[in-house]
């Protein structure tokens, strides 16, 4: 007798696996996660916009008052601004093949400081609905929330931390942009478990979100942490005096 | 280089008035992420998609195309709102694996899908906006709606350097390409590290530049552009007010704003 060679449950098993990963496999590009237009109810909407809305003010009154001291920064900020934009826009080299981008938000945190990098978020962030349809208009204060603000923020925070306990400077680029990206995707997954949690706690729901968004951003984030380290080092290398003669790299 | 700016000023709505636009996109969004109703938003999706392709003229290629480009969030998160894994099955499917279950309820994939199709007609609504309404006249609502004047002209500068940036980045792309600088994966996450890194260069030159071209023009402080205002039509507000006042009666009539 002819022995089947798997049972129907196993055969179940293969068959939502291989629909798991088809999933995975139909995802057409890897980017920061933005949460997608009309994805969140009203109510959070607005309580995300609020909750931003002191960091933004923070963020103006900083660049109003550098601005009030040196007027040339402005066109500085613009372009910092714009320079977020497009690196995070560029198509990075991936291992899996599908094509990823970068946040751009670490790099920003590090070079311009969190402050600014709230503001020229919200805009980038604007900017990235309107031109390529990531995040979205409803949804911009939680994407604002995530990106421009708790990623930026804890970046920075690292970066000053391994300043002040003398880490290896490449180490201490890398452990801000990667970090500043992973709690970008915990919170991001916090923000979709509290508004989605259709029959487990929010707590269950947080841990799904971050288990099925962690294939494609756990890779990115240490894909982040390298570039922003090669891009940091790069500047360092050919262009330190030119810089700081225009106001970056200060921090150290 | 980004197909949307290029498609919405090719759009035969661009002559429109920006408020009208702005306001029926912006109006129907809010409208339908509040109501959260299928019909509604099947609704919306219909009319935006008919307003976008036939009104607008855009290829409907294209806006199925650009419409399918956040599917991987919508497939994942549907995904993780529908399995649970849990001790017990639930009434849709369940697939035991060891004492446990891959499980999912059928209200949470009634659920899931609501969301979905909510998610898809709000994406048509952003779209509406953003393929017939240029940035800068965006930019002149948000003036009128009393945005600060620092944050319009920070906007305007961005956009702007946008596009030169783009061009910069891919000019500098191509020439890498040339010399094997994406040979390996290696050598290209090198590449791309110097490309940040002179891209950003390049960047504060061209600031220091413009800002010395705006203070031989004068520059005082204020960044003063003329404005093509195009007065919006009353009937045209009328229209927009009117369909979303039927959305919003229709969702009270079927039981609530979910």
């Amino acid at each position: 007798m002819k022995r089947k060679a798997f049972s129907g449950a196993q055969r179940r098993l293969l068959a939502y696996a291989a629909v798991f990963c088809a999933v995975l496999g139909a995802v057409p590009s890897v980017g920061a996660m933005h949460i997608m237009e009309g994805y969140l109810p009203a109510g959070y909407c607005v309580a995300w916009g609020v909750l931003c809305v002191p960091f933004l003010i923070a963020g103006y009154l900083h660049i109003r008052g550098t601005l009030a001291e040196h007027r040339s920064l402005l066109t500085l900020f613009a372009v910092s601004g714009a320079f977020i934009f497009v690196i995070s826009s560029l198509k990075i080299p991936s291992a899996t093949g599908s094509c990823s981008h970068m946040t751009g938000t670490g790099l920003g945190a590090i070079l311009f400081g969190p402050a600014a990098v709230s503001l020229l978020g919200l805009i980038v962030l604007l900017f990235q609905a309107l031109l390529l349809a990531h995040g979205g208009l409803t949804t911009l204060g939680a994407n604002t929330f995530s990106m421009a603000i708790a990623g930026p923020f804890l970046a920075y925070g690292v970066y000053f931390l391994c300043g002040k306990l003398r880490v290896n400077k490449k180490l201490s680029v890398f452990l801000a942009a990667a970090l500043g990206d992973l709690f970008t995707y915990c919170v991001t997954a916090a923000q979709l478990a509290m508004a989605h949690h259709a029959d487990t706690t929010p707590g269950g729901a947080f841990a799904k979100f971050l288990l099925v968004f962690a294939p494609t951003q756990l890779p990115l984030a240490v894909i982040e942490g390298i570039l922003t380290v090669l891009i940091v080092m790069g500047l360092e290398s050919f262009a330190a005096p030119e810089l700081r003669k225009t106001g970056f790299l200060e921090v150290r | 280089m980004l197909s949307i700016d290029k498609l919405c000023y090719q759009s035969k709505l661009r002559s429109r008035s920006a408020e009208e636009k702005f306001s029926f996109a912006v109006l129907t969004l809010c409208v339908c992420v509040c109501c959260r109703c299928a019909a509604v938003s099947c609704a919306v999706l219909l009319a935006m998609g008919l307003m976008t392709v036939c009104r607008g003229g855009v290829p409907l290629r294209r806006y199925l195309r650009l419409l399918l480009l956040p599917l991987s969030f919508l497939l994942l998160s549907a995904l993780a709102i529908t399995v649970q894994v849990q001790p017990a099955p639930l009434d849709l499917f369940a697939v035991r694996l060891g004492g446990w279950f891959f499980t999912g309820s059928r209200a949470a994939l009634a659920y899931a899908l609501t969301l979905s199709v909510t998610a898809l007609a709000a994406v048509s609504c952003l779209y509406f906006l953003s393929l017939t309404t240029p940035v800068p006249e965006i930019l002149d609502v948000l003036r009128r709606l009393r945005c600060p004047k620092l944050v319009t002209e920070l906007m305007l500068l961005i956009y702007r350097f946008i596009f030169v940036l783009l061009e910069t980045a891919s000019a500098i792309g191509v020439s890498q390409r040339c010399r094997l600088g994406n040979r390996d994966g290696r050598t290209s996450m090198r590449s791309f590290g110097q490309l940040g890194a002179v891209l950003l260069v390049r960047s504060a030159k061209r600031a220091d530049a413009l800002y010395a071209s705006m203070e031989a023009r004068c520059y005082d402080g204020e960044l003063r552009v003329l404005p093509e205002s195009r007065p919006p039509r009353a009937r045209a507000l009328f229209a927009v007010f009117a369909f979303n006042l039927a959305l919003v009666l229709f969702t009270i009539w079927r039981g609530g704003m979910g």
